[in-house]
């Protein structure tokens, strides 16, 4: 019976003390965006409820321009990117995992080179300079087609199919990729969708390539829009073009208010799809023994 | 003789194989092998127009007598030793304390909650914390506040910014990290607490002679693998929490060669503090590998 209170009386509210450090600022942020400007002044820093209510700061955001436009090309660097990461990954891992071939040795040793030997910010610029990459969407696509961990959670994955069923498709006459397409990708979609959960969380929170690569406000993800806005606190772009509101509204908009909405912005996809992210991800995470 | 020819025939049969091997290479070698290759500019004059041209070690020697460099590398091993020793353990007693909730759905609920930073970007938690750490109405302060204690001003104070890195990290860190030690607990027996409660064994005693020892593998293999990313001392965190007031202590290897290289154009000379940077990477790296496999079995790969 001690051991037992002990639990409940101090460890309980210990553990809730800690969750509520993550969840409070959150919320408070959630509610500042969703104050209404005129009283934003009673919220403090541990508010969790806003003041008043207002979409005014939301609306501000999703009409402007920039903004728009930002999440408009997340969504599209993040699906493109996946797509093109789950197509390569998952040839490669299945090749990796389910045949033999002469020289596999050395491609397996040749992956771990790679994954030890990091070559650096400045020749990585160069060669997307080089290539001509610069300002464009595919260079920030592209220069992570494969993540090497992620490769190698795959092919455990794929492992666990059994060669009883690829062999019976090799009987029947089927080839590499065939089997490929008509067996290996439909038995595998868990170990499909976390991978998918995996790099399309990478994607969503990519901004440092995008910050390097694209100079063209046009073409910037949410993230960087996001860091100049709140972590620059430059506010020429976002505040520039407004001419959907009147002058009232304009004059009292509330800064601090409007980050809250972007940095809110940011975070929402991966709240809607925490509950799915939570489940494949821990999974996966053991397997791989990922750090990332 | 005849092995080459039987391997080529196995080749020529294996076409397909390679063929879907093909674009995966194909992305390794323009974007990990030729960068690789890139970075013999360490050891060039980088020319906008015409060919490199060589001069060996100039930019190495400009480097090390450089005090800028000097600092950038102090700050790095400094925030890394901060990191270890200050936010190492958290993970771990996290763990214990999670394994003590019995309670299926207050234990979900837990769990869920702590693991939601790790999701975040560090854009979006430097803004959280930027808001946090607000010295007027921020939530530290006015817990300070509340307590009798002045305002400050931590993003911008030399003192405390080095504190915030550990601290953030531990926010968005903590939780997650503490999933594989929460696994090394689960395959511990429950046979073993059995005989320990018949025994008569507290609830700490349990945790001091059976989990913790239990964990002390997974323990070692995790703290060898951070040592083996020592100089990584966390580029997203620093380039977002960064600011002109505090950037001589916190500014790091990562930071100061993106601003001499990407922001000045110094592409040799940022390559050349990269290269010295990859060099003693690799060396904790191999290092920790052998470690690790001689004292736990598991490598780093």
């Amino acid at each position: 019976m001690k051991n037992f209170d002990t639990t409940k009386w101090i460890l309980y509210p210990f553990l809730f003390l800690l969750t509520l450090a993550v969840l409070i600022p959150i919320l408070n942020l959630l509610a500042l965006s969703l104050s209404d400007p005129l009283k934003v002044h009673e919220l403090n820093g541990l508010s969790i409820f806003p003041a008043g209510f207002s979409l005014i700061n939301y609306k501000v955001l999703l009409s402007n321009p920039l903004v728009t436009k930002s999440i408009f090309n997340t969504f599209l660097i993040t699906t493109v990117g996946t797509l093109l990461n789950l197509l390569l990954t998952s040839m490669m891992a299945y090749i990796l995992a389910k045949t033999t071939f002469v020289g596999k040795r050395l491609v397996v040793i040749f992956l771990i080179v790679i994954m030890v030997f990091e070559p650096g910010l400045i020749p990585e610029y160069l060669l997307v300079k080089d290539l001509g990459l610069l300002n464009t969407y595919a260079s920030v696509i592209l220069y992570k087609a494969i993540n090497i961990y992620y490769l190698f959670i795959l092919m455990r994955f794929f492992q666990e199919v059994p060669d009883s069923i690829l062999e019976a498709a090799r009987i029947d006459g089927a080839g590499h990729f065939r089997i490929y397409t008509k067996i290996m990708l439909p038995l595998s979609k868990p170990g499909l969708a976390t991978m998918g959960l995996f790099y399309g969380v990478y994607h969503w929170n990519e901004y440092f390539r995008a910050t390097i690569y694209i100079t063209d406000p046009a073409k910037w993800p949410l993230q960087v829009v996001l860091r100049q806005f709140v972590v620059q606190r430059d506010n020429t772009a976002i505040l520039g073009a407004q001419n959907l509101l009147s002058y009232e509204q304009v004059a009292s908009l509330d800064f601090t208010s409007l980050q809250a909405g972007t940095i809110i912005i940011a975070m929402i996809p991966l709240l809607i799809l925490y509950p799915l992210i939570l489940k494949f991800y821990a999974k996966g995470a053991l397997e791989g023994g990922v750090k990332d | 003789m005849r092995i080459i020819k039987a391997s080529l025939q196995q080749v020529k049969k294996d076409w397909v194989i390679y063929a879907m091997l093909f674009p995966g290479l194909l992305y390794f070698v323009v974007f990990h092998v030729i960068p690789l290759i890139g970075m013999k500019l360490a050891f060039q004059d980088y020319r906008i127009i015409g060919d490199n041209v060589w001069v060996g070690l100039k930019h190495f020697k400009i480097l090390f007598s450089s005090p800028a460099f000097m600092d950038v590398l102090q700050n790095t091993i400094i925030i890394s030793t901060m990191k270890i020793v200050f936010f190492f353990p958290i993970p771990i007693i996290l763990s214990l304390l999670i394994n003590e909730v019995r309670s299926g759905r207050y234990r979900k609920y837990v769990q869920s909650v702590v693991y939601l930073p790790h999701f975040l970007s560090w854009v979006v938690i430097a803004g959280i914390w930027i808001s946090l750490l607000n010295p007027t109405d921020g939530g530290i302060n006015i817990i300070r506040n509340f307590f009798q204690l002045p305002s400050l001003d931590f993003m911008t104070s030399k003192e405390h910014i080095r504190w915030v890195l550990v601290f953030s990290e531990m926010w968005r860190s903590a939780g997650w990290d503490s999933i594989i030690y929460l696994a090394a607990i689960m395959k511990i027996s429950p046979t073993l607490y059995e005989a320990a409660k018949i025994d008569g064994a507290s609830s700490l005693q349990q945790m001091r002679y059976i989990t913790l020892p239990a964990m002390m593998t997974t323990v070692v293999t995790v703290f060898i693998l951070n040592l083996g990313f020592f100089m990584n001392a966390g580029f997203d965190q620093v380039f977002n929490m960064m600011n002109a007031s505090v950037i001589s202590v916190v500014d790091i290897l990562d930071t100061y060669v993106y601003r001499i290289g990407i922001v000045n154009g110094q592409y040799s000379y940022a390559t050349a503090a990269s290269l010295f940077k990859g060099f003693i990477g690799v060396v904790l790296i191999l290092g920790t590998h052998f470690i690790s496999k001689r004292f736990t079995g598991k490598g780093v790969w």
